[in-house]
This record gives structure tokens, sequence and C-alpha cells, in this order.
């Protein structure tokens, strides 16, 4: 039965959103009129969570009545002790009581996102009760409409949860997304809507565009069909800067920038398999590398190059070889270094990168960091703003992907995935580990190099912050919770580490607390990425169902004595 | 002169001679069969070999060539190739990508090549993909066509082993060491294997020397037999007299390995 199970997960759901609540879960105040409908969607999912969860762990489908009662006793235990919860603090607050010494988010505007009072009511101490009753009624309903949605997906046998995943509608359905979603970002920008205040929105469709193309290259493998709507997705990239707004066209180009990142450090490690922490540092040497040689006010123009700074398309240069021979010098001590050490020490690396940065002031600026870096120009026309920024960024995502699609598949490309999966029997293929290593190294990091001279150019003004621990742990998380190894992954990794956090931009620290509880959740539910290589794409069960498939075939074509083949490998 | 010899090869693990003072050849052509109670150091021989570790005495040729201590990959290009005990494949990678990275060492591309793909590196990958083709063809259908782009996890153990072996063949070695190519699998498929291994070298020209515990397989394939055990080569000739040498049946029988008689 689901009860024991329903209250545990009862009991930890209410743990997860208090502990969210306290930080200042911001949800209702930043979605305005959508907070309640946004929190209870939240819940929704909250509730399909551990459904799915409980299931895991039970190893075993729920039926109807099971699920129910789950989702409901999770839901109502968390409703109802948020409403206690926030009625408490309502008392506390209304008799005066400093409880933000304490919970620094509580405050009366917080109890009044859930009971919709306001600030003055709040502190007066007027009755929420049955406005509280009212939120937890209404969020348990969500945890029902939750418990359903999972009963859908639990049901259904992984075949038929195929199946419809599989069906003609699904696929047309996920071809139309980034269609609908053009249609209206555009609609949306040009006020056809009616909205006014549409900066974030757009974004979000932008965003979800992005995704749904990612999602759509990836469903459709037939090749004609594919070479159609990939021209029709790049005609639609092509004019994409064209309808947003500055602001959009700012985060979209970061988005790009931080993609052509992701794809470089996919290189070393997704492809090589080699963990490097430090590798934000890569990412510094080229926006300083260009920001140095080419601000007015750098130490080497103004000495060395008589105030002449060098153009964006030499620095593009500067930057692609400064970075892999800085990926070769760093690569070289840690040839022998496996692992969780390779780890550590690169992670060193990255930390003396921003020492430097930080404390060779005369060089670098030190913590005032280099200003005024030009934008780059071509045939005397300025290339600052945020549309030719985001132009030039998708150029240059398009260029390495280009160069990394074609690297994977060659001769280099399995070295690297061979050396990931075994280094011993690489070498004994004849594969030189420290060439095969240090390529990988150089590539990745020049590709990082060259995103760093337009994210110089994009910033105007950098500082050693930029290219602090936080910023490598971004670029690691954005490429392994896309899917290591996938291009399209990364991608959408960086939509997420870029774009989310222009989206929620009110909700900065909840975001963190969200992504590690998405980090968590995605490794229960989802080890291998949002979306991963293709070949890792089907779960082990299915990879079994295959080779039993694929041995009837066989048994079918050689003599029947051979069927011994099934029993070496038919213990499920 | 013997195409592939070691001469007094020892490796000690901490206290243990795992390799004691072992010599032995190969010649062209033939087919050797290393035999031995389990422990007895026989992979250890084979990763010496290979060069996963460094014999602590001791010489290994090829060719007349000294390749003692050289690292894996250059003792892989100069012409030996090894299959493992517990097979190990890239399991992520398809099972025409496991035969492409053993031609590694045989094609020169480099990453601006790679990236233009220049004709001459298109012409090098053809030939690349034939020869591949040309190994997983080895074993008839069982691992060429429809099957050739699905990751290598998706194969029965049987198969794993003899994609393994295409897989050697493909970095074009003058000897191959195949570590208990018949581990695992059933009556049938090991009289299979022990065929093909008479084929690695009729058809292919392959020089051969495999570890072997499946004693209907040493007797069917070898032209010579080296019994070990302690590390210490305790028996070396044909079949009939290794198996028949008192010193090689108390080796086994003194082991719970004593199925040497049964099997
Ligand atoms: N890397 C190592 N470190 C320490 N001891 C080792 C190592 N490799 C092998 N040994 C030891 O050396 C001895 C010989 O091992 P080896 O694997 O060569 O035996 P084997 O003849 O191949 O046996 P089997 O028939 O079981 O495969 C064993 O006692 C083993 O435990
Ligand atoms: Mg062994």
């Amino acid at each position: 039965m689901s009860i024991k199970p329903g209250i545990r997960y009862g009991i930890i759901s209410f743990g997860i959103l208090f502990y969210l609540s306290i930080l200042g879960l911001p949800l209702p105040r930043t979605l305005g009129g959508f907070g309640t409908l946004a929190l209870g969607l939240f819940w929704a999912v909250l509730v399909l969570i551990s459904l799915v969860t409980m299931r895991e762990t039970d190893q075993r489908r729920y039926t109807t009545i099971e699920a129910v009662t789950g989702g409901l006793l999770i839901s109502a235990i968390a409703g109802f002790g948020m409403a206690l919860v926030v009625g408490l603090f309502g008392r506390l607050i209304a008799d005066g009581v400093q409880v933000n010494t304490v919970f620094a988010q509580v405050l009366p505007e917080w109890v009044g996102t859930f009971t919709g009072q306001t600030k003055q009511e709040v502190q007066a101490g007027v009755s929420a009760t049955t406005a509280l009753l009212r939120f937890a009624l209404l969020m348990t309903s969500a945890g029902f409409l939750g418990a359903i949605v999972s009963r859908g997906l639990t049901h259904s046998s992984r075949e038929r949860w195929h199946d419809w995943i599989n069906s003609p509608f699904m696929y047309w359905l996920v071809i139309a997304m980034p269609f609908v979603f053009y249609v209206w970002y555009f609609a949306l920008a040009r006020g056809i809507l009616g909205a006014t205040n549409t900066s974030i929105s757009g974004l979000v469709l932008a965003c979800l565009f992005v995704t749904a193309v990612l999602v759509a290259l990836r469903r459709v493998r037939d090749k004609r069909r594919r070479l159609v709507f990939g021209i029709a997705f790049v005609v639609m990239l092509i004019l994409l800067p064209q309808i947003g707004d500055q602001f959009q066209n700012t985060v979209l180009n970061k988005i790009a920038i931080f993609s052509v990142v992701g794809i470089g450090l996919n290189i070393v490690l997704g492809y090589a398999g080699m963990l490097h922490l430090g590798y934000i540092a890569f990412f510094a040497v080229g926006a300083y590398a260009y920001g140095l040689l080419a601000s007015p006010d750098s130490y080497f123009v103004i000495n060395f190059m008589g105030g002449d700074g060098i153009t964006f398309w030499q620095g593009l240069l500067v930057a692609a070889i400064v970075g892999a021979l800085m990926g070769i010098i760093f690569g070289v001590p840690i040839l022998r270094t496996r692992g969780d050490y390779l780890a550590i020490v690169t992670l060193g690396f990255g930390q003396i990168t921003f020492l430097l940065l930080l404390n060779l002031r005369e060089f670098t600026g030190g913590p005032g960091g280099v200003l005024d870096i030009p934008p780059p120009t071509l045939f005397g026309v300025d290339l600052g703003s945020a549309e030719s920024i985001l132009y030039l960024a998708m150029i240059m995502l398009a260029v390495v992907a280009f160069m990394t699609l074609r690297l994977n598949d060659s001769r280099i490309g399995r070295s690297w995935r061979a050396m990931k999966e075994d280094e011993d029997v690489a070498a004994t293929m004849g594969i030189n580990l420290s060439t095969t290593k240090l390529v990988a190294f150089a590539i990745g990091a020049a590709f990082a190099a060259v995103a760093g001279v337009l994210y110089a150019t994009r910033q105007v003004n950098i500082f050693p912050d930029n290219f602090a621990l936080k910023q490598s742990i971004d670029i690691l998380s954005l490429v392994i919770i896309g899917g290591l190894g996938s291009i399209e992954g990364v991608v959408l990794g960086a939509v997420a580490f870029a774009g989310l956090p222009e989206i929620l931009r009110e909700a900065e620290n909840y975001r963190i607390v969200a992504f590690g509880a998405l980090l968590v959740a995605m490794m229960i539910l989802r080890p291998q990425g949002l979306l991963p290589p293709l070949e890792h794409e089907e779960d082990i069960d299915v990879s079994d169902r295959r080779q039993d498939a694929w041995l009837q075939i066989f048994d079918a074509e050689e003599d029947d004595q051979d069927s011994a083949e099934t029993g070496a490998t038919g213990t499920d | 002169m013997p195409l592939f010899e070691c001469i007094e090869l020892s490796k000690a693990f901490g206290g243990l001679q795992a390799v004691d003072n072992l010599t032995f050849h190969v010649d062209q052509h033939e087919i050797v069969s290393i035999i031995g109670p389990n422990g007895a150091g026989k992979t250890t021989v084979f990763n010496l070999i290979s060069g996963f570790y460094r014999p602590d005495y001791g010489q290994i040729t090829l060719d007349g060539d000294d390749i003692t201590g050289l690292p894996s990959h250059l003792i892989t290009q100069k012409g030996i190739a090894r299959t493992f005990q517990n097979v190990r494949l890239f399991f992520n990678m398809s099972i025409m990508e496991n035969v492409l990275v053993g031609q590694h060492s045989r094609t020169k591309g480099g990453v601006f090549s790679v990236i233009l793909r220049t004709p001459g590196y298109k012409r090098e990958q053809e030939k690349a993909r034939a020869t591949a083709l040309k190994q997983l063809s080895f074993f008839g259908t069982r691992l060429a066509g429809y099957r050739q782009n699905q990751p290598a996890n998706v194969l029965s153990y049987a198969n794993r082993r003899r994609l393994e072996i295409a897989r050697a063949m493909a970095t074009e070695p003058k000897l191959l060491l195949l570590d208990e190519p018949a581990a695992g699998m059933n009556p049938k498929e090991t009289l299979e294997m022990a065929d093909n291994i008479r084929r690695l070298r009729d058809e292919r020209g392959f020089t051969i020397l495999a570890i072997e515990h499946d004693m209907k397989v040493v007797g069917g394939i070898s032209d010579r037999v080296i019994a070990m055990d302690y590390g210490k080569k305790i028996a070396e000739g044909s079949y009939k007299e290794v198996t028949d040498d008192p010193k090689v049946i108390e080796a086994y029988l003194g082991t719970q390995g004593g199925s040497f008689t049964s099997k």
C-alpha cells in the first residue's frame, strides 16, 4: 500500500517546501497574478516526482487507488503543514516577534503571498484561517492532479509509454512546437497580442523556441525531412535577432556564447572523459587576451602598441592560438593524473588563473578589470549592438558545432571516446594517450578562448569575478545537465544556465536551491542528461529488449542448435 | 630467428612472484597455447608483453626489436595486439567504431584534415572502413551487416568476445594475444572459436599466442603448448607431451582448477 510511503514523502515534501519558502520561495511574488497557479503546478510536479520516486524505490507500479491515496497524502501533509507554519508565523509577526532575525525572508509580505493579505493586515493580526484552509485545499487538489498524471505515467508500461512517445501525433506535435513558439514570440514582440512589458515573457518564448528546435531536430530521423526542417529552423534562427528587443538579444547572445564554451568543455569532459574543473581559465584567457590587447586603457596597448589595439578579428586568432597553447601547457602536468586527482589539480589551475588576474594589477587591472573593450567592426560598421553580437555568437556556435561534429566522427573523436571508456585498452589499440589528451585540451581550450573574446566585447568591461569558480561550476553543470557528449544537450544546458537566471532574476537564492533539486531529481530519473548523445538515449531495459529481438532473428537465420547463444545472455 | 621471444621475464607484485624467469618464443605462423591453473601468472605475461607492466627483469623482442618497457601504444604499432580475459570493449561505441579504433595507429589524419575532410583523409577513412568491415566479416554475419552501427553493449557475450578479436585484428598485428578466447562460451561456440583461431592463422596469416583453459580447444589448435605454475614454465612441447607431463598433472590436481581432465 502507498500509505506509509505517502506519509513519508509527504513529510519530505513539506520539508522541501518549508526550506524553499524560508529561503524566500518567490514564485507567487515574481509571477504576480499567476502566482497561485504557478505554485499549484509546482505542487503537482513535486507530488509527481515523489510518486515516481516512490515507484522507483518500490520497484513496482501503483494502482489508481494507491497513486491517488499516495498523492493526496503527500500534498495534504505538505499543504496543511505549510498552512500551519504560515499561520504560526503570521501569529508571531502580529504579536510583534521579530521572526526575520532568524528567518530573514519571513516578512509580513511573505505571509501575505500565501494568505492573500496585505502587509498591514498581517501586522494587524487579521485572521487568515479561511484563506489558509483554502490554500491547503487548493494545494491538495493540485497534488491530486499530480497523482493522476503520475498514474498516467506509471500505469502504462514502458512499451506503451514508448508507443505513445513514438506516435505520429507526438512526432508532429514535436515538430510543430518550434513554429508555435516562434510565431507566438513574434506576435508578442510586435504587440499583436496587445500586452505591454513583454521582455521577460518574450524571453521565455525565445528560450522555449530554442529548446523546441533542439528536441525537434533530434526527433526527425528521416534524412530528407531533416534537411527541410533544418533549413526552416536555420531561416528562423537567422531572423530571430530581428524579433527581439535588446534585453532578449543580450540574453540570447549569452546563451550562444556559453554554448560555445560548453561545447569546448564537452570535448574535454564529454568525449575525452577528463573532469576539468578549471576550464573557465581558458575562457578568461581569451577574454583577457583580447581585452588587454585591444582596450585603449590597457598596459600593453599604451606601452607597447602605441595606443592602437588589435581588432576583434585579430583577437579571435590570437585567442585561439593562446588558448590552445594554454590548453597544452596546463595539460602536460596532468597527463598522468586521472579521475578525482585530475579534478582537484585542474580546480587549482582555475583558482591560480583567477588569482593572477586579480593580483597582477599592473598588467591586468586587478579587481578593476579591463575597461572599454572595443566592439567588433566590419568595414567600418560597428557590430557592438546586442543584435550584432547575437549574430556573431550564432555564427561562432555554428562553426564550433560543425567542427566538433566532424572531429567527433573521425579517428580523433573515436580515440577520445575510446580513451574515456578505458584508457588501458585505448592504449593497446595504438592510441597515444598523451597526444590524444593534449589535442582534446588544446581544442577545448581554443573554443573557450574564442568564446571569451566575444564575451569580452559583449561585456565591454571585464573583471576577474566574471571568471571565478562559480562560473566554472555553472559551465560544468550546463554540460552535465544537457547530456554529456551531445551538442544539442550543451545548448539546452546553456539555455537553462544562461537563460533561466534572467527569467527568474528576482529569485536568485531560490535558483541555486532549485538547481540543486533539479540535479538530484535528474540523477534519479535521467542520469544521462536531458539530451544525451543518441546511442545512450535508450536505457538498459530497451537495449536488452533490442538484443533479445535480434537474437530471435539470429536464431531464425542460423541453425537451431545455435540458440544457446540466447542462453549466454538471456539471464534477465 | 623466432618472430617473438621472451627471455628470463620476471615480475613480482610485492612478495608474490607472478612471473618467474620465464623464457619462451613463438615462431612465425605458429599457434602457441599457454595453460596453467588459476593464478599461475598467464595474464600477467600478457600484461607484460602489451606494456601494462614493466618487467622487473628480462627482455621481450618482436622481429628482433627489443620492445621491453615500451608504452602500450608503441607495442601495438610494432605489431602486437591482444584481447582481454574479462572482455573490455568500448561498450558505448558502435560495433563498427570499436573496430575502427583498432585502425587508429594505421591511419594518420590530423585535426585540420579531419575538420576540412581533405581528399587524403577521406581516402584513408574509406580504407580504414573497408579493413574494419573485412575484420567484422571474419565472423560471418554475426557482427557485420545491419548490426554494425549498434552500440557494442547490445551484443551477446559470445559476440563480444568475437568483436574483441575483430578489434585486435584491425590493428594489423603480427602477433595476436588471445586471453581465454573461449571462456564463458557453450560447447558449440567453443568449437567454433577453436575453428576461428585456426582460420586466423591459416587465412589471415596471424601468429597466435593464446591462453586457454579448455583442453579441447588447446588440443585442437596448438602447435605447441607451454604450461605454467607459480609464474614458472613447468613444461613445454606438443599437446600430448605437456598433458602427459607429471609436473603438469600435479599442478592441476594440486589446485581447485582440477577441471583439467574433466573438460
Ligand atoms: N596488478 C596486480 N597486483 C597484484 N597482484 C597481481 C596483479 N596482477 C596479478 N596479480 C597476482 O598475480 C598472480 C597471477 O595472476 P594472473 O592474473 O596472471 O593469473 P592467471 O594465470 O591469468 O590466472 P587465471 O587463470 O585465473 O586468469 C595472481 O596471484 C594474482 O593475484
Ligand atoms: Mg588470466
